[in-house]
């Protein structure tokens, strides 16, 4: 028959499969379809269809990539559109199928999108899906269209037209065409497919092998696999030119056992072939022959190498050899041998059917056509994608990923499975190709593309892949089977806090050498996940060395209890929500007693990062850790018997500077430890921003009074109010042994535009500090607060209690990207904040008594260092906020306090050991804002902990002040680990909005005691976990 | 060989086109560190440590693997090329046990040198904890893999030079390492004990057992086991051989030994060694002075000649002794004593192929040389377990298989090692050789494959042999020999269309009733194709010990002198009176089995016996006892009190290979030296001196200052030794024909004619073996060698560990038939013939074909020839060893 004639079946056979008003149901039986119970779904159609409930043929498509919705269903019929429907289970079917083409319902309720035409009944267009608008599919093209088992719906569809069109002309001409699309090798390394090819024509020999190179071994990678599932003549095809083009007659495909669908498949593609003379010998009655084997492997990565693979279809252990000689010169049985990739050659039947020309309209200049990405780990739509090279790595991520899920942040990329590298944030403005992300030290590889959010410990994944590749590591060069292992060694400890000064310059040199050392490509790259981690994040290694903190809170040796290990200050958080819930409130609350000395003030406004990391958000909602806390230290405090110790007077004197939270937890601590400590406050009253910058309706004042008093009681220390310090050289002539200066960042920052020197323009912490001090704020009906942090908030709602009654605030950035907490925006919004996003003022004008804000639309550009986008402002968008006031929040700074005599940054910081923090000047210490900038309240009690420590030490002591105020506990019934069922939080009283803006009173209210015991009762205990071997 | 020039640290260097990078460098003297490398195996390139930088070339290449080209650019000792080095060095130290003073390979290991050589000085990387694995389940090596980097080399040694495959690198990642299949101790895989790998180990991942102490001085000899010659060094210290490795200089083994002569040399020091001479006293034999034990054996000799006449008397000589021994041991019986009985156990092995192969070509030797084998390119193996019998020779055959693509045949009716290289295996019924070879010949002819111009122009007594080979068609072959016709067509083609066609056989062709048939059926098969008198041709027999080529060159022999020359040619009678200076006997005398038999029939009454042990080694042991039994006088000179010695009335102690100078030859003809290396035990002393005493007494006066000047002798009165001396020797060994001083020796013999001028063919008809099974002996038995053992075991069940190995005694039974018989594997069963039984442990296995039960020799404690048929060829007089029939009982166990 000749190709015309097949052809010509072929499509009668499509078009009785896909004639219009044909009933038909498509069913994704691909290996991922499976898994998500495509099966069953197909027995439950099968059985409806049987007992002839509905009249429609059957047929199982491969994979269309959708993974996050599997299992797909695809149902056609007459007079009603193609529709897919997504997450089908058995149940749906009985229903879904008598809706669909009895009922004529598209049920909108399960439908995914319209496969055919417009969208109907508010189903989107196939086409218009937000996961499918980036995306080109060519090597796609048939993947969950057809049926892969049929040859005729690959020939209807173009297929084999490829290699009809080649077969008539000169094997050197294949390889121009294919030179001329510019297709590069999809396997990873991206070397130049035809070019490949004409080195493997040209070498001499009268035998030559074609090889498909099909061992997928990265993990998270399953793109070749979908494609022969899916499509396997694609990949029969393009084998086929190739080894016209090289003049081989014999091939082999190197599949791993592991895929039994796709090797099902391609058996029964390539028998297919044969019978329709497209194999076999005199293919379409030309005088060329060509045989496929199918070769299946044990599964080890390694054989993805070349030489490796060629060794495994030897019969020889899969080990890689040097090169050269090539394989194009020297491969299988030692004769010249052509290798490429499943996606390759899925693509050279399209460049031969369509020409070089069309394909190279996809992609960039040096990285012609499309690749396709296996999107997994931390993104909402997880699957098989495919986008024309030098797409941007954002666009992947966000666009057709759909960004991560739960508003989390986004962390890092690996690309190029566990050789390749972490891309950060910072670079995901790049654009896809070969050459860039070689440059960001990362490989396209295959096309594994593991999405990473800020639960991801970098350490961790690094220490993951290096464990993967030293598993895989085939023994037979040193760099590569002792490098990886010694690497891997290393990232243990660092993960396990056993890490050491000099483990990241050691890794580095290992993984360098390695690099340059090893014998083949894996040993080549395995360092690349390390090597990139440590460039791009080397603050996580740091963290873990030197401070023994895990910042994602993964790490388990190191992190034990989540919330525990990211509370700066380290409270044991299980085992105080364990006393609540045990009705043991005194306990609980000297448990918080044990770490920090503001168990009520922190029971308020401590921004409890121990939530963003509590295990029991992966379930449902985080445990309400700072409502239990504040619980405790009210219900605790009417039982608690007094247990804390001062030591012995050791006649050392210690001078504090500023009684914010940095200070005073300092000076508690150093006083328990026998110090005499006196803390000097240049106001009236002490407390620091605890008092200037937190409103009352946060933070009532007497909460901040008592715990103070507490300190001075307990720890002895005295508080100097009014008295401001200039000179560190009088104290310490004054006979103080040390000093620890913790003045904190009391000065706001400017923004620089023109007019921000009105006299209505007022700076945030100035504006709080009169509000906090009871002075009268009212600033006029409307104002505008500048920024959008916790001040901005503060501001606006101390605002509205001013009286304003038009309060907005403008932020530059997305209200996903503001950095106040959510629940104080929320409430905001439920005060009458209102908040323009995307805008900032460039210019200020006076218009009378009003200030008139010239303010500019922004758009969020690429990304910055924070990996947030920046704001880019949008050309001709200026719009003009007319208001009384405005405040400005973008920023604090300490104040520049020269005669302290240290070492400042250039934003006013003191530069002090992260370790010991002291500062440039033997016996002068500092902590808080003041070093750090402005942070959080729990930093500042944290610093102050760390500082009271190295102080003591300095004045010959251990700086030991871990206290035990809570008894031991006594072995607790396990058993809740194990809960699966959803328990949201029980949310946290708060009074109605009208009533806390008119009595300006605190806004939430504290836990009953039965709801305090609930929401303790669903801790799920982590702390408790044992380490997994 | 065309010459490239390449840069090397900015120096010119010059090397043959094709070398390797590194290669360029060694032969400049440019020192570039290396663990994986090994001058004998394929470049490995695994432990990244002769990387080198190249211009032009990506990353780091190493030296070992890449081709070094024209005006390539090298640098070999640059900061970035020494760094990656140094890590990757380190990295091996932290996995490296740090117990260096203690290690067997202290100074001598290379990672040491190399980590010397980077300059390390202190552990920077954390140490690897691995769990110790040390496998001592093999007697002579042990393996403790902690210590082991992984270069490859054993693995490869193993795969590559021996072509076993014991070992491979198993697992992955971290816990990759060598291990056997399923990982096993290496005492259950197919491990063939070579030492090949422990030789190989840079570090002390393998080491000897044995070697606690290294040794102060090295000897270089040749090794006292089979035919094959491989050179030694015996490293000595004080009076004890403490290391022994292969001479990797030495043209045969090239470095690698066998089991046997890497492991199997402990007999030197056996405490059972004789240590003083032993006189028969009331029944038993007791210690007695050199002086009474001489003056006894010279009284007995001289009593039985004067009384019996001379050809009373009868000796046999020793295969396992030197030429010098062998000739004066001729002499003394032909010249001291007058008989030409004298004879040795070569009749008992290759009879028929010298009498097979001097008829038809006037030589009876391997036409020729080892090395030749490797470049032959159809290979036909016949009646000879190569691997097993003569492990280094088989290499050659491996080599050029795997490496160079020839063709290998093997006829043999086990399923033998080499089969798995084998394209052809024809499994003939034993004793059907003639109609398989003939039938081959029949194709040939039909099918026009036959060399007619070498036939035309070198041979004679076609016509009537081509008459003979016309009734033999392939399906009359098979329906006798069971060979399928089509594969003895197969062979016949690939054989005869063989460029270098070579016939290797050995004593599966010869010990038969038809061996001499046999032999000159493989004769008319290279003459009829022309594959003789080129190199890597040829008819080339495997001659079974150390030197029985050289004890039937120097005429140990009862029809010839030294030489092969005739006693009954008058000439040569008189030229060697005019020698020996005494007259001569003209009649041949008796051959080994002949003697024995008048011993029996009581005509020869005296006996002396040089080295064997024909209460082992002959057919029909319980005769030969009996024969023995009957002598009026029988002397044993030997090493160990052997199974015959233990029936003599006069035991001499004599001193073994390692304990005196001389030479021996191998079964290539090479005359090779053999070199003191310790001295003998007790008041043993060498043959040579035992025999000079011995003539001496007895009134014919033999005096030597040492082995050479016998030599000399030898090449005064031997014209293919005529060429001769220690002085020639002393280096590499000479192959005769070397008839003067100035031949370089022959390495393949009949290069433009062949000895006897025209080569002849004999037509061989095919007859029966004599004694075929029936239903009373229904199965047939078959004898031959195991690898860990040697001949009647005197040598190697010396040492505990071929012992240990190969353990006594087993016979081979294929499955089918064992089922048939209910017996299991190592179970006992009496193995009876018409001439006695024994009982032997089975082994079932598929190498022995249905029918037929296998059985070595080696072990008294079932002594196959106890068995065997003595049935005689009858020209060659060599028994049939290889066939008889024998029935099978299952020796029930008692309680």
């Amino acid at each position: 028959m000749s190709f015309d004639e097949i052809r010509q079946r072929a499509r009668s056979v499509w078009d009785a499969f896909s004639a219009e008003g044909r009933r038909r149901v498509l069913v994704g039986t691909g290996t991922c379809g499976r898994a998500a119970g495509a099966g069953e779904v197909l027995y439950a159609i099968r059985e409806c269809i049987e007992q002839g409930v509905i009249d429609a043929h059957i047929c199982e498509v491969g994979c269309l990539g959708l993974c996050y919705a599997e299992p797909l269903v695809e149902l056609a019929g007459p007079g009603t559109p193609r529709v897919l429907y997504g997450g089908v289970t058995p149940g749906h079917v009985p229903q879904l199928l008598d809706d669909y083409f009895q009922n004529r319902n598209l049920r909108p309720d399960l439908a995914l999108a319209i496969m055919e035409g417009d969208c109907a009944d508010g189903i989107p267009a196939f086409g218009e899906l937000p996961v499918m608008r980036g995306q080109v599919r060519v090597v796609l093209r048939n993947c969950g269209i057809i049926d892969p088992g049929d040859i005729d719906h690959y020939i209807a569809r173009g297929g084999y037209c490829g290699l009809a069109k080649a077969l008539q002309q000169a094997p050197e001409r294949v390889i121009d065409e294919v030179k001329k699309s510019g297709l590069r090798g999809r396997g990873g390394a991206g070397f130049p497919t035809g070019v490949k090819w004409g080195l493997c024509r040209k070498s001499p020999g009268d035998v030559k092998y074609m090889i498909c190179n099909a061992d997928e071994g990265d993990p998270g990678a399953f793109m070749n696999r979908s494609v022969l599932e899916s499509d396997p003549h694609s990949v029969v095809e393009g084998m086929t030119i190739a080894a016209y083009a090289i003049g081989a007659r014999e091939g082999y495909v190197y599949v791993r056992a592991e895929y039994p669908l796709a090797i099902e498949r391609l058996e029964k593609a390539i028998s297919q072939a044969e019978q329709y003379g497209l194999l076999g010998e005199g293919i379409l009655g030309s005088g060329f022959g060509f045989h496929i084997k199918l070769k299946q492997g044990a599964g080890a990565f390694v054989c993805g190498e070349e030489t490796a693979l060629i060794a495994s279809i030897e019969g020889r252990r899969g080990m890689p050899r040097t090169r050269p000689p090539f394989p194009a010169q020297s491969g299988l049985h030692g004769k010249p041998t052509n290798i490429n990739n499943v996606e390759t050659l899925a693509n050279v039947a399209v460049v031969l059917e369509r020409g070089s020309e069309w394909f190279a309209q996809y992609g960039t200049e040096a990285s012609r056509g499309t690749k396709t990405f296996a999107l997994v780990g931390k993104v909402v739509r997880t699957g098989l994608i495919e986008v024309p090279l030098g797409i941007k790595l954002r666009e992947v991520i966000y666009d057709v990923g759909g960004g991560m899920p739960g508003g989390k942040r986004f962390k890092a990329v690996q690309t190029g499975g566990p050789s390749g590298g972490c891309i950060p944030a910072s670079l995901l403005d790049m654009p896809v190709d070969y050459e860039e992300l070689t440059k960001a030290g990362a490989i396209m590889g295959s096309g594994g593309m593991v999405v990473m959010d800020e639960d991801t410990c970098m350490v961790d994944i690094a220490r993951y892949f290096v464990e993967f590749t030293q598993s895989e590591s085939c023994g037979k060069c040193a760099p590569c089977r002792l490098g990886t292992r010694q690497m891997h060694g290393i990232l243990e400890d660092i993960c396990a806090g056993r890490g050491r000064e000099g483990d990241v310059e050691l890794l580095h040199e290992i993984g360098a050498a390695v690099k340059l050392g090893s014998l083949c490509g894996l040993g080549q790259t395995a360092p690349n996940p390390v090597l990139t981690t440590i460039r791009y994040f080397r603050d996580e290694y740091d963290a873990h060395i030197k401070r023994r903190k895990c910042p994602a809170a993964v790490c388990r040796e190191m992190v034990g209890a989540p919330c525990r290990h990211t509370c700066p200050a380290g409270v044991d958080v299980p085992r105080y929500v364990r006393l609540i819930a045990a009705g043991r409130y005194a306990d609980a609350l000297d448990v918080v007693r044990e770490r920090i000395p503001f168990p009520s003030v922190c029971g308020r406004v401590c921004f409890h990062p121990c939530e963003t990391r509590c295990r029991r958000g992966q379930l449902d909602d985080p445990i309400a850790v700072r409502a239990l806390k504040r619980f405790a230290a009210e219900r605790g405090m009417r039982r608690r018997k007094k247990r804390t110790r001062r030591a012995e007077p050791t006649g050392k004197r210690v001078a504090v500077v500023g009684s914010g939270p940095a200070g005073l937890s300092a000076a508690y601590y150093l006083g328990l430890m026998g110090h005499n400590v006196t803390v000097f406050e240049q106001h009236s009253e002490p407390g620091g921003m605890l008092r200037t910058g937190i409103p009352a309706f946060r933070l009532p004042r007497e909460v901040i009074d008592d715990e103070i008093a507490e300190i001075k009681k307990a720890a002895g220390v005295r508080i100097r109010t009014g008295s401001r310090v200039t000179s560190v050289d009088k104290l310490l002539e004054r006979g103080y042994d040390a000093v620890l200066l913790a003045a904190g960042a009391h000065q706001g920052t400017r923004m620089g535009i023109p007019g921000e020197d009105a006299p209505q323009v007022l700076d945030c912490v100035d504006f709080l500090r009169a509000a906090t001090s009871g002075a009268d704020v009212a600033l006029g009906r409307r104002v505008a607060v500048i920024g959008g942090g916790n001040a901005a908030m503060d501001s606006a709602r101390t605002a509205v209690r001013a009286g304003a009654d038009e309060v907005t605030v403008i932020y530059r950035r997305t209200r996903e990207d503001m950095p106040a907490w959510k629940e104080d925006i929320e409430e905001a919004l439920e005060e009458g904040v209102k908040i323009e996003l995307l805008a900032a003022p460039v210019r200020i004008r006076q218009d009378g008594g009003a200030l008139v804000l010239e303010c500019i639309r922004m758009r969020p550009g690429p990304m910055d260092r924070s990996g947030r986008p920046r704001p880019v402002p949008i050309e001709g968008s200026e719009f003009e906020v007319t208001v009384d006031a405005a405040i400005m929040a973008i920023g604090q700074i300490p104040e520049a306090l020269p005669g302290f005599g240290c070492e400042f940054d250039d934003r006013g910081r003191v530069q002090a050991d992260e370790v010991s923090l002291q500062t440039s000047r033997p016996g002068v210490f500092a902590a808080g804002d003041l070093v750090t900038g402005p942070a959080s309240v729990i930093e500042a009690i944290a610093a102050g902990r760390q500082a009271a420590q190295s102080i003591d030490r300095y004045l010959g002591g251990r700086g030991e002040i871990e206290e035990v105020l809570a008894p031991a506990e006594e072995s607790l019934p396990g058993g809740m680990l194990e809960e699966q069922d959803e328990r949201p939080r029980v949310a946290v009283p708060k009074r109605p909005a009208a009533q806390r803006v008119a009595d300006g009173g605190e806004v939430e209210l504290c836990y009953s005691e039965e709801a305090a015991v609930k929401e303790a009762g669903r801790c799920l205990r982590c702390d408790l976990e044992e380490p997994e071997e | 060989m065309a010459e490239i020039t390449i840069s090397i640290n900015g120096r010119q260097v010059t090397a043959p086109d094709g070398a390797t990078v590194l290669e360029a460098a060694r032969s400049a003297d440019i020192y570039i560190p290396t663990l994986c490398y090994d001058d004998d195996l394929e470049p490995y390139g695994g432990c990244r440590m002769c990387i080198v930088e190249i211009e032009g070339m990506r990353g780091l290449p190493t030296a070992c693997t890449t081709r070094a080209a024209d005006g390539m650019v090298v640098r070999t000792d640059t900061e970035e090329v020494n760094r990656v080095r140094r890590i990757t060095c380190e990295l091996l130290i932290a996995d490296h046990p740090a117990d260096c003073l203690t290690c067997s390979s202290n100074q001598r290991c290379e990672l040491q040198k190399v980590a010397s050589y980077l300059g390390l000085t202190h552990q920077r990387l954390g140490r690897m904890e691995r769990e110790p694995i040390l496998d001592e389940s093999n007697p002579f090596f042990a393996r403790d893999l902690s210590k082991c980097i992984l270069c490859g080399r054993c693995v490869r040694a193993c795969q590559e030079v021996r072509q076993v495959g014991a070992i491979e690198v198993v697992g992955r990642g971290y816990k990759s390492h060598i291990g056997t299949f399923a990982d096993t101790p290496i005492s259950e895989s197919v491990c063939e004990s070579c030492g090949e790998c422990v030789d190989r180990c840079p570090v002390g991942a393998l080491s000897v057992k044995a070697e606690a102490l290294p040794p102060t001085v090295e000897v270089k000899t040749t090794c006292p086991y089979c035919g094959c010659g491989c050179g030694l060094v015996l490293g000595v210290r004080g009076n004890r051989i403490v290391r022994i490795r292969g001479d990797a200089d030495h043209p045969v083994n090239r470095g690698s030994l066998c089991v046997k002569g890497r492991f199997g040399l402990d007999f030197v020091g056996s405490k059972d060694r004789l240590t003083a001479p032993l006189i028969r006293r009331a029944g038993t034999l007791q210690q007695a002075s050199w002086d009474e034990a001489l003056a006894l054996v010279a009284g007995k000799i001289q009593e039985i000649k004067e009384t019996h006449g001379p050809d009373a008397l009868a000796g046999l000589s020793s295969a396992k002794c030197t030429n010098e021994e062998n000739y004066l041991f001729q002499k003394f019986m032909r010249a001291a004593v007058g008989t030409n009985n004298v004879d040795h156990c070569a009749r008992l092995c290759h009879a028929s192929t010298v009498a097979g192969l001097a008829r038809a070509f006037g030589s009876g030797a391997m036409t020729n040389s080892i090395g030749e084998i490797e470049h032959a390119d159809c290979i036909l193996v016949t009646g000879s377990n190569t691997t097993e019998a003569h492990p280094i020779i088989a290499l050659r055959v491996k080599d050029a298989v795997t490496r160079r693509g020839a063709r290998l045949i093997v006829a043999d009716p086990r399923r033998i090692d080499l089969v798995r290289f084998a394209e052809l295996h024809l499994r003939q019924r034993s004793g059907t050789d003639v109609a398989l070879f003939n039938a081959m010949m029949n194709v040939i002819i039909s099918e026009g494959l036959a060399d007619e111009e070498f036939i035309a122009s070198r041979t004679e007594g076609f016509d009537e042999f081509k008459k003979c080979i016309a009734d033999y068609s392939p399906e009359r072959a098979e329906a006798i020999s069971g060979v399928p016709a089509d594969d003895i067509r197969a062979a016949a083609r690939a054989y005869a269309g063989a460029e270098r066609g070579t016939i290797i056989y050995s004593m599966g062709v010869t010990q038969h009733t038809t061996g001499t048939d046999n032999v000159l059926a493989l004769a008319n098969l290279a003459m009829l194709t022309g594959n003789l008198g080129r190199p890597s041709t040829g008819v080339n027999p495997l001659r079974g010990q150390n030197n029985v080529q050289g004890a039937c060159d120097l005429g140990a022999l009862p029809n010839v002198y030294t030489g092969y020359q005739n006693v009954g040619d008058a000439e040569i009678q008189r030229k060697f009176e005019r020698a020996w200076g005494v007259p001569l006997p003209a009649e041949p005398g008796l051959t080994v089995v002949e003697i024995v038999n008048a011993a029996a029939e009581g005509s020869v009454k005296g006996l002396y016996i040089m080295g064997e042990n024909p209460m082992l080694s002959d057919p029909n042991v319980n005769h030969v006892r009996e024969a023995l039994e009957k002598l009026d006088f029988l002397c044993v000179q030997d090493i160990f009190l052997s199974e015959t010695a233990q029936l003599a009335d006069v035991v001499l102690p004599s001193a073994c290979f390692a304990e005196k100078d001389g030479t021996f030859t191998n079964t290539e003809r090479c005359v090779q030296r053999v070199r003191k290396a310790v001295p003998p035990p007790g008041e043993a002393r060498q043959d040579w001196e035992i025999i000079c005493e011995v003539a001496s007494m007895i009134g014919y006066p033999m005096r030597y200052d040492n082995p050479s000047q016998i030599m000399d002798e030898i090449a005064s009165v031997t014209p293919s030794y005529g060429g001769i001396s220690y002085e020639r020797i002393e280096e590499k060994g000479l192959r005769w024909p070397c008839p003067d001083r100035t031949h370089p020796g022959t390495v393949f013999l009949h290069e433009r004619e062949f000895s006897r001028g025209k080569g002849k063919f004999h037509p061989t008809p095919f007859r029966e073996a004599a004694e075929l099974p029936d239903d009373r002996y229904p199965y047939l038995l078959t004898t031959g060698r195991l690898l860990y053992h040697f001949h009647t075991g005197t040598l190697s069940r010396r040492s505990e560990g071929l012992e240990e190995i190969s353990p006594p005694a087993p016979f081979e039974i294929n499955p089918e038939d064992a089922a048939r018989e209910g017996i299991c594997e190592g179970e006992q069963v009496e193995l009876s013939t018409r001439r006695g039984s024994v009982r032997a442990r089975a082994i079932v296995t598929a190498r022995s074909p249905k029918g037929t039960v296998f059985m070595s020799f080696h072990f008294r404690e079932a002594a196959a020839n106890v068995l065997t048929n003595d049935a005689l060829d009858p020209i060659a007089k060599i028994p049939e060893y290889k066939v008889c029939a024998v029935k099978l009982a299952k020796v029930t166990k008692s309680l």
